[in-house]
């Protein structure tokens, strides 16, 4: 007797369980497309035998426990190569705009604006009587240094730019570990009673994913489930329940830096240069390291072309027999000397005033013009070994380099990750076509197990109908 | 190995937009007819590009000097011709009234006449303009060099020409050493130096140095006793040295000579006379030389041109045909990942299940 009855209650219990894992595929499948999704599975053990006597019988199954088909050190790879895909990301892009400011295969750049007022002085070697040579001398210079102002311009509206990005990254980072802190408490809750949390652990480790891609953060989970994230070297920003905000602070120099502070309304500390990783990291180096770079070496171009035309500029006289005057106004350091070097205002009204000889009253001597002219040719960048065109043209081969080897890089990394994403997804990802594979098996264990009870109560009946 | 949808999925995304993006770049290549387009296509190229186009620049300059340079020396040639042809006119006529078997007094008169024709078509020569220019003022290109006296008021600068990265060359001939043989010999007057200063101490040593030489030039020139007169031509010194003449105290004293019927002045005057044709015929042929120097240099400039546009369009021009072929294998690449794209990601067993 009571062996049907044990009938019946196996047969229940499978019924439960096939819809148990049913239900399961169904979520499977609704989370096909669902970022980060981890198949689920439920793990249905045996129940424990009874035994008669001699004979061990079995007692049905029961479900056990849901588990999601994950590999933890996938995700701690995938984490590792998405934090360097952002780094160099972020790095190709912004190099991308720097290159802009030297390309001058499609527009006219400091090369040939360089080049033309040499020229100019050429030409005013030429022909040292006339006014025209002059005018176009002072044309050129004007230009040139308007050229030299916007390259200084676009290099800072780039780290403006780049400034911005790091605003929007930092609020980015700060909702995720709000979000992250709030997981920490359900699956703390959830899995004290001994149940993973599976979806919640999905999203927590999509959401560490992609903080990873922002920034370079290291975290550690305890053993009642709880992770903390110290971003950089120093700044933990999720603990517990808890999280901490970065904070995004403009300098008085103008540049955005990264603050944080432990205790709510405490000093706050600039911790800039820890973020060397993800598209924090990819930004900020750009920012101040190559761009700062170019910067310099723009200014130091202007310094140098204003010093040295200077100096052979007041030692001749002019049209009209005065003394020379300073060709170019300059400041008296290189920094910023791109944004501020122009021609001097007594020459930008009186043309007559470009002195061309080294002696007054020799309307032919050329004697200056000529001097300045060579200047083009004369080895005053890096310690004295380049002209100035060498210097410019290395640098846009430079910045050529730089900008290929990141997109190069890049392509490489993204192939990398796109391996490593399909292997999880081989691991975790959700087949369709196993799901309705699955789907049918367990839906004729279902039928089997209702056919199962409709037997047992058969029996049952016939049991009762034994004695009338 | 198990096959999730979205591995499938990704891999069609990803294979497409990588096609995709080829046949883009490939594009953009063959509107723009350009292999660079961004210095991070090919960073060596672009910055050579960029070096090529400085040459071509400053070729391009080096040709105007050079031209300008060409035609001021020309014109100078030509001048100095005429002035070859006079004097030797003069020669003819003073040795035709030399000696009493060809003249007299008479003639010598009408002569003398001629010959001051021929003096003062001498300064008109000597007083030439190209353009807005005095040809033989040295530096003073804007004051007229000689006066009717033959007092020259310009200055034996040489106005120096850039005809290519590393030399100069002097464009004029000042009307001091033509016309008066200053410089050319033992008379006390210092030269210039040669070399051109390139930068600025040589430039600041330069004008120290020429401050120094117009004050001991002016000295010098005070001591020489310039009177002009029948009597002074003993003062031009006969000595065997390479010395200058004053081309217009020459024939003015010749004209002086036969209006007063000097027979032997007019017999000494034709020494003179030789010795200023060689002065002024060694001046045409240092102006020749450098026509040559001229004409040879444009020559090289304009092929260095040429040359560096071949280089440059080799560096950075995008290879037409080379360009298409890949475009059309792209196409077909692009084509095959469309199809079997499709037939990846369609089937599913759920079709296939009542």
């Amino acid at each position: 007797m009571s062996k049907i009855s044990a009938m019946m209650d196996t047969g229940k219990r499978s019924l439960m369980n096939s819809q148990t894992s049913l239900q399961t595929v169904a979520h499977n499948i609704a989370n096909k497309s669902t970022e980060n999704y981890s198949r689920q599975r439920v793990e249905t053990v045996t129940n424990q035998p009874i035994g008669t006597g001699n004979l061990r019988i079995g007692m049905g199954a029961r479900a056990a426990v849901v588990n999601r088909v994950n590999n933890p050190f996938l995700e701690k790879q995938l984490q590792k190569e998405s934090s360097q895909m952002g780094y160099l990301d972020s790095r190709a892009n912004s190099l991308g705009r720097v290159e802009q400011v030297y390309n001058e295969q499609m527009n006219k750049g400091l090369n040939h604006y360089v080049s033309d007022f040499f020229n100019a002085f050429r030409e005013l070697s030429n022909n040292p009587e006339s006014l025209t040579s002059r005018t176009i001398v002072r044309e050129t210079a004007d230009v040139l240094t308007k050229d030299f102002k916007r390259v200084n311009d676009q290099l800072h509206d780039i780290q403006n730019d780049i400034d911005g990005q790091l605003t929007s990254h930092i609020e980015q980072i700060n909702q995720y570990s709000k979000e992250i802190s709030t997981l920490n408490e359900k699956i703390q809750q959830v899995e004290i009673q001994g149940i993973p949390a599976n979806d919640e652990r999905d999203r927590r480790d999509l959401l560490l994913k992609k903080l990873n891609e922002k920034i370079n953060i290291s975290w550690a989970e305890n053993e009642t489930g709880l992770v903390s994230v110290t971003a950089g070297n120093s700044a933990v920003i999720v603990s517990g329940y808890d999280h901490v905000d970065l904070k995004a602070v403009r300098n008085p120099d103008g540049k955005v830096s990264i603050n944080y502070t432990a205790v709510e309304n405490g000093k706050l500390s600039d911790l800039t240069k820890q973020f060397t990783g993800g598209a924090v990291g990819g930004a900020l180096d750009v920012r101040d390291n190559v761009i700062e770079g170019y910067l310099s070496s723009i200014d130091n171009m202007a310094y140098t072309l204003a010093r040295e035309v200077n100096e052979a500029h007041i030692e001749g006289y002019d049209r009209t027999g005065r003394s020379g005057v300073l060709f170019f106004d300059m400041p008296d350091t290189a920094k910023g000397a791109s944004s501020q070097v122009q021609v001097n205002k007594t020459i930008l009204n009186d043309v007559t005033r470009i002195a061309a000889g080294v002696k007054p009253n020799a309307p032919a001597d050329n004697t200056v013009a000529n001097v300045i002219s060579s200047i083009q040719y004369k080895e005053v960048f890096d310690n004295n070994s380049s002209t100035i065109d060498e210097y410019y043209n290395s640098q846009v081969g430079q910045v050529g380099v730089l900008a290929q080897r990141a997109t190069k890089t890049k392509e490489a990394q993204e192939n990398i990750l796109n391996q490593l994403n399909n292997i999880r997804e081989s691991v975790s990802g959700v087949s369709l076509d196993e799901e309705a594979t699955k789907m049918i098996e367990f839906q004729k264990t279902f039928d089997a197990s209702a056919r199962l009870i409709r037997t047992a109560d058969e029996m049952f009946d016939t049991v009762l109908s034994i004695k009338r | 190995m198990r096959v999730a949808d979205k591995m499938a999925f990704s891999q069609v995304t990803q294979n497409l937009s990588k096609n995709r993006s080829e046949m883009q770049d490939l594009q953009n290549q063959a509107a723009t007819q350009k292999r660079v387009v961004k210095p991070s296509d090919d960073p060596m190229a672009a910055a050579r590009v960029l070096v090529n186009r400085v040459d071509e620049k400053s070729n391009e300059q080096f040709i105007k000097s050079l031209n300008s340079a060409k035609s001021f020396l020309e014109f100078t040639d030509q001048s100095l011709g005429e002035l070859t042809e006079s004097l030797i006119r003069a020669k003819e006529l003073a040795l035709s009234q030399a000696d009493d078997a060809s003249g007299n007094a008479q003639s010598r008169r009408v002569t003398g006449k001629e010959i001051e024709q021929i003096y003062n078509q001498s300064v008109q020569i000597a007083n030439r303009k190209l353009g807005e220019r005095y040809v033989f003022s040295g530096h003073k290109t804007t004051t007229m060099p000689f006066d009717i006296m033959g007092n020259y008021r310009g200055d034996d600068g040489d106005i120096k020409i850039q005809i290519n990265k590393d030399s100069f060359l002097p464009m004029n001939l000042s009307g001091d050493k033509v016309f008066l043989g200053r410089g050319l010999g033992n008379d006390g007057f210092i030269h210039a130096r040669y070399e051109t200063p390139k930068n600025v101490t040589e430039m600041q040593d330069y004008k120290q140095e020429e401050q120094q030489r117009l004050e001991q030039n002016q000295e010098v020139m005070g001591n020489h006793v310039d009177v002009r007169g029948p009597s002074n031509i003993g003062d031009i010194q006969k000595s065997s040295d390479v010395v200058g003449t004053n081309v217009f105290s020459i024939l003015k004293n010749l004209q002086v000579s036969l209006e007063a019927n000097d027979k032997a002045g007019v017999q000494d005057s034709i020494d003179y006379l030789d010795q200023a044709i060689n002065q002024v015929v060694l001046a045409r042929s240092q102006v020749g030389s450098r026509v040559g120097i001229v004409n040879s240099s444009i020559d090289s400039t304009q092929k260095a041109k040429m040359d560096n546009r071949i280089a440059a369009s080799q560096l950075e021009d995008a290879d037409v045909f080379q360009v298409m072929s890949d475009i059309t294998k792209n196409e077909g690449t692009l084509r095959a990942t469309m199809e079997t794209s499709g037939k990846l990601i369609q089937p599913s067993l759920l079709d296939f299940l009542k």
